[in-house]
């Protein structure tokens, strides 16, 4: 019998909310909400506590809510369809697609919710969102290339392993590679044809391969230089050269920076890594949303910043910060 | 004039019969030599040693997965106990400092726990097992996210990192990593227990005719829990395997592996309609795929071309399989 009831009494309570919400909005207290691709990665929470930092400061309230896992399009889509519901102030979006998630964005927009998009790009959509707030991937592979040139002393031939077909951002690091090392007339690119694919394991065997195919008869290789351009192919690339007791005797730099890859900075295994600024990002996602909110104008595109660290720089507080930003500051309750 | 006709025919099954056991074999020498004539390198001992190295993962796997074709049956799940078990080994030595010894069996089991839940669904609730595994690898890979909370795990060198690695000067004279050895072994093992014991032939039976099976008084249903609770366990062997290779419990580790495995076996001659397979055969289908891959790579062909070629293949041999089929009917 009471089954009759429940549609009513969700109506109502819907109808409830909603009013409160709006309530809410008339003492100009903003509520954002922050949707990831994912929760549980290091990357994510990085860009979470960025976002709490900002809401703190500039006093608002955040939801945090993200789908389980990195790969589920239909329930990030769903989760905006619920924000836009709950007619929150305003949405950051990390679009796990982008092109899937042009519809949601577009209905949240003229909704009257204002959608701020981090971290990845989404499709011919400049006149819909308010900003974009994320790494330049291109300058991060730029960076790679002059950085690897300075290296191996602005001559040599060098390897670049890409990633995966398919994937945007690492497919601007590459291009950036590439457009930048041809400017070096002493360096040749002997490889760049091969793909790690998406697991470590897969990283390390297409590693070993090329390692096998580039190995001299006096057992050393002839090349100067290589480039991974993610975590899995830098760990795959890594691992293979140190089983082959090679690690070290060609310069090495990879992106991002996972504790298996600073510990390889340590040891000289590998000479440099460009690392992308993900709680900079939460903080000025958050940010440039409220600041749209409050009637400023804000930039549409927000550059966060790549940073290339060395061993030396390990020491230096501003990139400990960096590669283990203190996270239990700002997520503990 | 009578017998000249059948005789015939029996030699042109027994010549289609050679062409079920050695075939695999063939083809593995065919891709080889193809490779070789491009690039003299794959033929080094360097090379072969990196090949068998990159042969192991799949091919533990896949004995196993073989079991389970014979018996008609499917194991989609198999790549994901394999991550699930090299998080529980890095877990185990990592957090709970366990002897490695006692760490990889503690993964092992997993794996065992996981095939036995298979098997368990599938014979309990009839359900089918495409299905069940299907349910299963997404179960039993968000297992693994969660305990690894979705972040590698390393666990640091111990001499199981020696089990799948390239061998250092000094030990040279194993020919191949402890891993790859382990892997043979087992392989000899597994193919005598499938040729000679009772439990072996039933397995067969099941995946040949189940309800015969069971008028013969097989007991189908045992078996099929054998089956699964076996493919499990060398998958959790392999995820030792993954975890020795890359130093890590990796959570999102052999995506899709489960794929490679069971195209290893089907390459060698495993049939999906079940009764058939070999050890062998599915060994050597998990090494023409690293042959090729390897073969690419060394050659600097893009890595569509190794993926593109390694399709031609699995769909050759199943070419040769259905011919085999209609010429021996």
């Amino acid at each position: 019998m009471i089954s009759r009831f429940v549609p009513y009494i969700l109506c109502s309570l819907t109808l409830g909310f909603l009013s409160c919400n709006q309530g809410k909005n008339a003492q100009e207290e903003l509520t954002i909400a922050v949707i990831p691709k994912g929760t549980t990665h290091m990357f994510w929470q990085s860009i979470h506590a960025g976002a709490v930092k900002a809401a703190q400061e500039l006093d608002v309230n955040i939801l945090w809510v993200g789908p389980e896992k990195e790969d589920d399009r239909q329930q990030q889509i769903t989760l905006v369809d619920t924000q836009i519901l709950a007619q929150v102030d305003g949405i950051v979006l990390a679009p796990l697609d982008d092109m899937a998630l042009r519809r949601p964005v577009r209905t949240a927009v003229t909704n009257n919710i204002p959608v701020v998009i981090i971290d990845s790009g989404l499709k011919d959509s400049e006149d819909i969102y308010t900003s974009f707030v994320a790494t330049d991937n291109r300058e991060g592979g730029r960076i790679a290339a002059r950085e690897l040139a300075r290296l191996i002393g602005g001559h040599g031939k060098v390897i670049l392993l890409r990633y995966q077909e398919g994937s945007a951002s690492t497919d601007n690091r590459e291009q950036g590679f590439l457009e930048q090392i041809q400017e070096f007339e002493g360096i040749t690119v002997v490889s760049d044809e091969q793909y790690a694919g998406a697991t470590k394991a897969q990283a390390q065997q297409a590693s070993e391969n090329l390692i096998l195919r580039f190995k001299a008869s006096n057992g050393m290789l002839a090349v100067d230089g290589v480039f991974c351009p993610n975590e899995s192919s830098t760990y795959g690339m890594l691992q293979a050269l140190r089983r082959n007791h090679l690690a070290g005797k060609l310069k090495f730099v990879g992106f991002d920076a996972a504790e298996s890859m600073i510990e390889g900075l340590r040891q000289d295994e590998i000479h440099g890594l460009v690392v992308q600024n993900p709680f900079r990002m939460g903080y000025l996602g958050v940010k440039t949303m409220v600041q749209h909110l409050r009637g400023e104008p804000v930039e549409k595109r927000i550059d966060t910043g790549v940073t290339f660290v060395g061993k030396e720089d390990l020491s230096r507080p501003e990139i400990r910060n960096l590669i283990d930003p203190n996270l239990e500051k700002w997520l503990a309750r | 004039m009578m017998a000249l006709p059948k005789k015939r025919a029996i030699s042109f099954e027994k010549r289609w019969s050679w062409l079920n056991k050695f075939g695999p074999l063939l083809a593995l020498f065919l891709v080889f030599f193809f490779f070789a004539a491009f690039n003299s390198k794959i033929a080094s001992f360097n090379a072969l040693e990196i090949m068998v190295l990159q042969t192991v993962i799949v091919g533990v796997a896949a004995i196993g997965m073989t079991l389970v074709i014979i018996s008609a049956g499917i194991d989609l799940s198999a790549g994901s106990i394999i991550a699930l078990s090299s998080v529980v080994t890095a877990l185990l030595m990592k957090d709970f400092a366990l002897d490695p010894l006692v760490a990889a069996l503690g993964g092992i089991a997993a794996g065992l726990i996981c095939g036995l839940l298979n098997g368990l669904l599938i014979t309990r609730l009839r359900l089918v097992p495409f299905i069940v595994t299907l349910g299963t690898l997404l179960v039993v890979r968000g297992v693994a996210k969660g305990l690894a909370r979705s972040i590698p795990i390393n666990a640091g060198q111990t001499w199981l990192s020696g089990l799948l690695a390239l061998l250092p000067p000094d030990r040279k004279w194993m020919l191949i990593p402890p891993g790859a050895w382990l892997m043979v072994l087992l392989a000899i093992i597994v193919a005598g227990f499938l040729r000679y014991t009772k439990l072996g032939r039933h397995i067969f039976a099941v995946g040949s005719n189940e309800d015969t099976a069971r008028l013969c008084g097989v007991a189908v249903e045992r078996v099929k829990v054998f089956v699964y609770a076996a493919a499990g366990t060398f998958a959790g062997l392999s995820g030792l395997m993954l975890m020795s290779y890359q130093e890590q419990g990796d959570p999102t580790g052999a995506v899709g592996l489960e794929l490679e495995i069971i195209a290893a076996v089907v390459i060698g001659g495993g049939s999906l309609s079940g009764g058939e397979g070999s050890i062998l055969g599915s060994l050597v289908g998990a090494m023409i795929m690293t042959v090729i891959r390897t073969g690419c790579q060394l050659n600097g062909w893009p890595t569509w071309v190794t993926q593109a070629v390694t399709g031609i293949v699995i769909i050759v041999a199943l070419a040769v399989d259905q011919l085999r089929h209609s010429k021996i009917d």
